[in-house]
């Protein structure tokens, strides 16, 4: 059973984001970075599978070499080796280029199942998953909250989330493709001996043109989509954002008389 | 230009692992709280953690089951649990009897301590103090002397931290007395003589001591009473435990210089986010004011400078840099930390009025925890007196 996992690298959780200068992304100068929180999940979904049915997990991210500490740490939590798409011409390539070259790589190394996170952190499309299962012309299961898979008949059983807390039970053929939804499962920490063991396995490198891409088919270059301007949403403004400031409960009691009143949702 | 300052990626890890491990205990931190500071209870399941994670076997080589990571890594675990609010005493003395066990035992020793210290099955205390002996180490009286294959021991100890739930404790003892050495002409160095001993050994008595300020234990008194020891629970040399004794307090204060750290960040992080939100006089967050804000600033410049030398007394003594280096880099952390513990705990009382000693905001229970480390585990007068004698070289003073 060979289980790639995709991972992200995003601002980390606590880090205070500000905007760069020309107001396209955020300034990732001096940044704390973290593994995209879903991908955490999707992570400990695969080391699980592993344990239970042997093989081997293996980990693919795209992203500059600072990229590297989020795959030794995701390395330390107990994966087995890495892929690094790590090539300058892949910068600025959009969800649907990221999905070809990723699809790419997973191909070229061969794969039974591959899990990603439902979504990033920072883009938050949910695009990525399902793009490549049609990039790789396999079947795609989306916001998994169980996953199991019966290696005799080479299918995997995905519970699936939908609204309203129901779930949908899929059985698709291996290989697949599943995202996976956050709180799926308790994700591990890495203990020192994994930590230790991480700097023993191997990094991999892959370019463009290991996978017979050239420099149109990736980056910016190859990208129908580009970001214009981010902002931090403005306060106070109806129907945008709305910040709610003072102590907790205070907070709290006003998010609440919102949901009631206006969004009507409680 | 080598000085960098920059942590690497596995360092980085590995203070991750630290917050990650203890995410799931700061949900219940305030349960921990009172359990640890008030109950004076002693946290297993942070222990197991601890061990699960591999920090209790940073300073153990991986053939005797440890992570080999070294004390910086345990530093910054231990300096996490205190900002978290869990320091843990025990996880200071079981390193310091570990790494004197790692440099002193025998193959056979560590064989048998260090697998189970590294899994948590075994904890360690640390038993050196008499009523008539501390810092003055020499002036111990518990006396081993051999018998057949075994040592019986009396004596008195005092003050043992965390006595009552160890496993074992590094006993110091004198297998020759002060009048045999002088009658031998031999210097008061000579004669003392490390064990592991069980507590629960016949003819040893332990008695709970109405002491405070240890967070999670209890001190006891010690009473030993021709206690059977086998000769192969020795640590080192027989008569050549002094050594072994001095090198190996280093890495508690390191470790104790690191939890100061921490207990400050916690205090200066309550402090800061009640000075962003208190209102006091015309609708501004005290926070705005230089009375409150600048003590606080100065904490923050001072949290900077004794993380940096705890580290470097951590690097050293992970460097295998002479002992009187690591002594004087711990010693000046030990010192510098504590003192800026004890004022952060100050400052954050002072900046929650009244609230600073109430025991739903808990800030009090850290005065008593905080102020230990200015008098163990070794007094701030006594480290002056290092600092002047062996860094400054002037006349001994005491």
């Amino acid at each position: 059973m060979k289980v790639v996992i995709c991972i992200k690298q995003v601002a980390d959780k606590d880090a205070r984001l500000k905007i760069n200068g020309a107001a396209t992304w955020i300034e990732e100068s001096e940044l704390a970075w973290a593994i995209n929180e879903a991908d955490l999940f999707a992570l400990e979904e695969g080391l699980r599978l592993k344990e239970k049915h042997g093989g081997e997990v293996v980990l693919l991210s795209m992203g500059p070499a600072r990229t590297q500490e989020a795959l030794r740490k995701a390395l330390a939590m107990g994966a087995d080796r890495a892929l690094h798409l790590d090539d300058p011409a892949f910068e600025g390539s959009d969800v649907a280029t990221a999905a070809r070259i990723i699809a790419k790589a997973i191909a070229r190394d061969g794969f039974d199942l591959a899990l990603f996170g439902v979504q990033s952190d920072d883009l938050g499309s949910a695009q990525l998953a399902p793009r490549v299962a049609e990039h790789l012309g396999v079947p795609h299961a989306a916001i998994a909250m169980g996953i199991a898979v019966d290696a005799g008949s080479g299918t995997v059983t995905v519970k699936r989330e939908l609204d309203a807390g129901t779930l949908e039970v899929v059985a698709l053929n291996l290989p697949a493709v599943v995202s996976v939804q956050l709180g799926m499962n308790e994700v591990r920490y890495a203990s020192l001996k994994g930590i230790m063991a991480a700097k023993k396995k191997p990094i991999a490198a892959i370019k463009a043109a290991d996978l017979g891409l050239s420099a149109a088919q990736v980056g910016a270059a190859a990208s129908r989509t580009q970001i214009l301007k981010v902002g931090f949403p403005s306060a106070g403004e109806k129907g945008k954002a709305e910040i709610f400031g003072g102590p907790p409960a205070q907070a709290v009691a006003a998010l609440i008389e919102k949901l009631r009143k206006e969004a009507k949702v409680l | 230009m080598g000085l960098d300052f920059e942590l690497s990626d596995e360092q980085r890890l590995i203070k991750q692992t630290a917050k990650e491990m203890l995410a799931p205990f700061l949900a219940r931190r305030e349960e921990y709280e009172r359990l640890i500071l008030k109950e004076q209870k002693f946290p297993q399941e942070l222990w197991n953690a601890m061990a699960e994670s591999g920090f209790l076997g940073c300073l153990i080589p991986e053939q005797y089951g440890g992570t080999d990571t070294g004390l910086l890594a345990l530093a910054f675990a231990i300096e996490e649990l205190a900002r978290c609010g869990f320091g843990n005493a025990l996880t200071v003395v079981t390193a310091m009897d570990t790494a004197c066990i790692v440099r002193n035992g025998t193959a056979e020793l560590k064989q048998r301590f260090l697998p189970g210290i590294a899994d948590g099955k075994i904890k360690l205390c640390f038993a050196l103090t008499e009523p008539n002996a501390g810092t003055n180490t020499f002036r111990i009286e518990t006396l081993a002397r051999r018998d057949g294959d075994d040592y019986l021991i009396t004596g008195q100890k005092t003050f043992i931290t965390g006595a009552d739930v160890a496993d074992y404790m590094l006993l110091v003892t004198r297998t020759m007395t002060r009048d045999e050495l002088a009658a031998k002409g031999m210097p008061k160095a000579f004669g003392l003589t490390l064990f592991l001993v069980d507590p629960k050994t016949p003819g040893i008595e332990l008695q709970p001591l109405p002491t405070r300020g240890i967070e999670g234990f209890k001190q006891l008194a010690i009473y030993m009473e021709s206690a059977r020891v086998p000769a192969t629970n020795l640590v080192g040399q027989e008569h050549a435990g002094a050594m072994a004794l001095f090198n190996s307090l280093n890495p508690e204060r390191i470790l104790a210089a690191a939890m100061a750290c921490g207990i400050a960040e916690q205090m200066l992080d309550r402090a800061c986010s009640y000075a962003r939100e208190r209102k006091v006089f015309s609708g501004q967050p005290i926070g705005k004011h230089q009375a409150i804000q600048h003590p606080l600033a100065e904490i923050r410049i001072r949290l900077e400078a004794g993380r940096l030398l705890a580290y470097q007394a951590a690097w050293a003594f992970d460097a295998g840099k002479h002992p009187g280096v690591v002594g004087t880099y711990s010693n000046m952390a030990k010192h510098f930390c504590s003192s800026l513990a004890l004022d952060a705990v100050d400052r954050a009382i002072q900046t929650f009025g009244g609230y600073g000693f109430s025991e739903d905001y808990g800030i009090i229970y850290y005065w008593d925890a905080v102020r230990l480390l200015k008098t163990a585990p070794i007094t701030n007068e006594m480290i002056l007196n290092y600092i002047g004698e062996h860094v400054l070289e002037l006349p001994k003073s005491y």
